[in-house]
């Protein structure tokens, strides 16, 4: 008698438990096992090696002011402008990411703003310093290609916890590079250099780590569970797919647009406050430039919980309320973060405004958490382009608000601040309009309408004829997987009705 | 003896209070009876190189006397007007403990009644900028009580041009070139190994 075992022996073995699409289902954050945790490791060193660069100015300003003989003007523009090139590269980076795979995009986009970093070293005047700071600015578009591959290989019940465990994590790198570079400033500076050389070779550091994060993920990176993008398309498990469709699909989903306007009110004042917040405590409250610098970092350290802590109520309010669940989270949260936005603008106390700016900083950092529990399932075609809008109405947030309540003296940077988080409140109003009609809104319930599952859903993005063709496969399988955006009340009833046995006929 | 000990402790928190009001020295409470003058060659100065000569003393048509309370003199590089232009990092303000005028001390020595002279070279770390030379005189707090300086107060004159070293070095200049380099060569080498893989694989 023959038992049969039950396994597919042509299934390759994973260390994590995965579903149909081979993501892993669970979450472990101290295993390097590859595929999925292995790409994780490398998504978010190479993300916080780019963050640690495109912020390693600012902590050193001081020195550099002097040495190129910056104005205040100066400073400001070259602020706005390590902001202003990634929108255009994230979304450039979406597309990339779902033609080409997440590990030649970001390991191609990090080497080439490596140079940018090490041609710091060798800025002469303020119109280099603008450039080179443009140009390292545009290695933040690699957050697009993290929460990409992170989409790509853990499923939906922790998608989540490890899209916020990535962002936060390097996100991180803002913050520990007002630690780092001081740091490494200090030491070069006492071994002999004089203040304008030893900032210079400074900056070789970041420099080196980036160059070196790309390398590993070349080495050590993989598209897929299953394997490279290049590999899959040639072997013909995975179709290459057409540019103009990928971005047509992606760019015509209301929802991307929408959650590119709420991010652009969290990332976007997450990147403001980097930039302003060590001035303000400076001027305001007399501090020293050091003590200033510190409080300044704090803000940027606290991503190592409340942006993963944001993934993570994403994916706990997903399991019992479903995508609703998501949606209400992210605007309570954000809409918080908001009010105490304002709050920190009105206080007068230096211990009153750390205080608030904690708080604040925890509300707002999980609510870009909370952003990428949602992204993931607005498209599954254009998974790159939806989130590279995203992420791209990120920076622009950044660059309007600097640009309309922190450039020159109009408003005073404590009515900035209360101004900005007004702003927050009323563009995040916007999430009351998102809808899906497999799963409903904030407002309205999953359309009654039969044929309004998860598979109509996500199949409408590919054609007849591609369908023909097989090449919505993947989308069918992630449909699947998905089901479990219903939540947990409307998923059992699901379940009971599919349990009935098929009529004979 | 409780009455006793808190009168101990008001006189203790007022003269605390006290200090720090006497702490706020203000620039134009100063006098100027001080006479600055600088010498130096009639072009743009270089950082680490060119020195400037220093004389200062008190003005002679003083009464005597004027000078008892100085101990120290200080003698600073300030900042002119032209460079502190949208430049908050150098304001001048009027509480001495705040203004960011001056920032390089060139000289700090017990005073004297007669006139001295110095020599300094300009250190290398003084930035690109337009300055002019204050000295402070201190008394034995180490808080100011006079000034002079080699202009006059709209400071606009006899004013010291300095260019600053650049920082840069011909070795840094090549190790990030070959840095640069190398990044793309290597992104290049990675695609043309992948390439390669694949047609093996291929066939």
């Amino acid at each position: 008698m023959e038992i049969s075992s039950g396994i597919d022996e042509t299934q390759p073995k994973f260390a994590l438990p995965v579903d149909s699409e081979h993501k892993a289902t669970e979450f472990r954050l101290f295993s390097a096992a590859a595929p999925h945790m292995r790409s994780f490791h490398l998504s978010w060193v190479s993300f916080f090696a780019c963050f640690v660069s495109t912020f390693a100015a600012p902590p050193l300003l001081p020195i550099i002011r002097d040495n190129l003989n910056l104005t205040a003007t100066d400073i400001g523009n070259a602020g706005i402008a390590s902001v202003s090139g990634a929108v255009f590269a994230r979304l450039a980076m979406g597309t990339a990411c779902d033609l080409f795979g997440p590990r030649l995009a970001s390991a191609s986009l990090i080497l080439l703003t490596a140079p940018a970093v090490f041609f710091t070293s060798i800025a002469s005047s303020p119109v280099s310093f603008l450039l080179v700071r443009f140009f390292t600015g545009f290695s933040l578009a690699t957050f697009v290609s993290t929460q990409f591959w992170m989409s790509s290989m853990f499923s939906a019940p922790v998608v989540g916890t490890a899209n916020g465990v990535a962002g936060g994590w390097g996100n991180l790198g803002g913050g520990a590079t007002q630690l780092i570079m001081p740091v490494v400033f200090g030491i070069i500076r006492d071994i002999g250099a004089v203040k304008f050389t030893a900032w210079r070779i400074a900056f070789f550091i970041p420099a080196l780590f980036q160059t070196l994060s790309a390398f590993a993920i070349l080495i050590f990176g993989q598209d897929l569970p299953d394997g490279n993008y290049q590999k899959l398309q040639k072997s013909g498990n995975k179709q290459k797919d057409k540019f103009s469709r990928v971005f047509y699909h992606g760019i015509t989903n209301y929802r991307g647009w929408i959650l590119a306007l709420t991010y652009g009110y969290c990332f976007g004042v997450e990147l403001t406050i980097d930039n302003i917040i060590a001035e303000y405590f400076y001027d305001r409250f007399n501090l020293k430039l050091h003590t200033a610098g510190i409080i300044a970092a704090s803000f940027g350290l606290a991503n190592i919980i409340s942006r993963p802590g944001g993934g993570i109520l994403s994916d706990m309010m997903a399991k019992r309320f479903g995508m609703r669940g998501r949606l209400w989270t992210l605007w309570t949260v954000q809409t918080l973060g908001g009010v105490f936005c304002i709050i920190l603008g009105r206080v007068g106390s230096l211990s009153a405004s750390v205080a608030v700016m904690i708080v604040f900083s925890v509300f707002v950092q999980a609510a870009c958490g909370l952003t990428f529990g949602v992204v993931p399932f607005v498209s599954r075609r254009s998974l790159g382009v939806i989130s590279g809008m995203t992420g791209g109405g990120g920076n622009v947030g950044a660059v309007l608000t600097q640009l309309i309540f922190f450039k020159g003296s109009r408003y005073s940077k404590e009515d900035g601040i209360t101004l900005m988080g007004i702003m927050m409140i009323c563009c995040t109003l916007p999430l009351f309009l998102i809808y899906f009609p497999q799963w409903g809104g904030m407002f309205c319930g999953p359309s009654s309408d039969k044929v309004a599952t998860e598979e109509d859903y996500y199949m409408s993005e590919w054609s007849s004829n591609e369908k023909g063709k097989g090449m919505h496969e993947t989308s069918l399988k992630f449909a699947d997987n998905s089901r479990s955006e219903r939540g947990r009340r409307v998923n059992s009833q699901t379940l009971s009705s599919n349990a009935t046995p098929p009529a004979n006929v | 003896m409780a009455g006793g000990a808190l009168f101990l402790g008001l006189v203790l928190v007022l003269a605390y209070f006290s200090e720090t009001c006497f702490a706020m020295i203000t620039f134009s409470s100063l006098q100027r009876t001080l006479v600055v003058t600088a010498s130096h060659p009639q072009r743009i100065l270089k950082a680490g190189e060119d020195k400037i000569t220093v004389t200062w003393g008190l003005n002679q048509s003083l009464p005597a006397g004027t000078d008892s309370a100085y101990r120290t003199i200080k003698v600073q590089l300030c900042y002119a007007p032209i460079s502190q232009v949208d430049r908050a990092w150098r304001k001048t303000v009027d509480n001495l403990s705040k203004d960011k005028t001056c920032q390089f001390k060139i000289l700090k020595g017990p005073y004297t009644t007669t006139n001295r002279t110095s020599e300094w070279t300009i250190e290398r770390d003084v930035p690109a900028a337009t300055y002019f030379i204050r000295a402070y005189a201190l008394d034995d707090d180490d808080r100011q009580v006079a000034y002079g300086q080699t202009n006059d107060a709209k400071k606009s004159t006899n004013l010291i041009e300095i260019q600053a070293i650049s920082g840069r070095h011909v070795s840094l200049d090549i190790a990030s070139v070959c840095f640069s380099v190398f990044s793309i060569v290597a992104l290049t080498g990675f695609f043309v190994t992948e390439k390669i893989k694949g047609r093996k694989a291929q066939q």
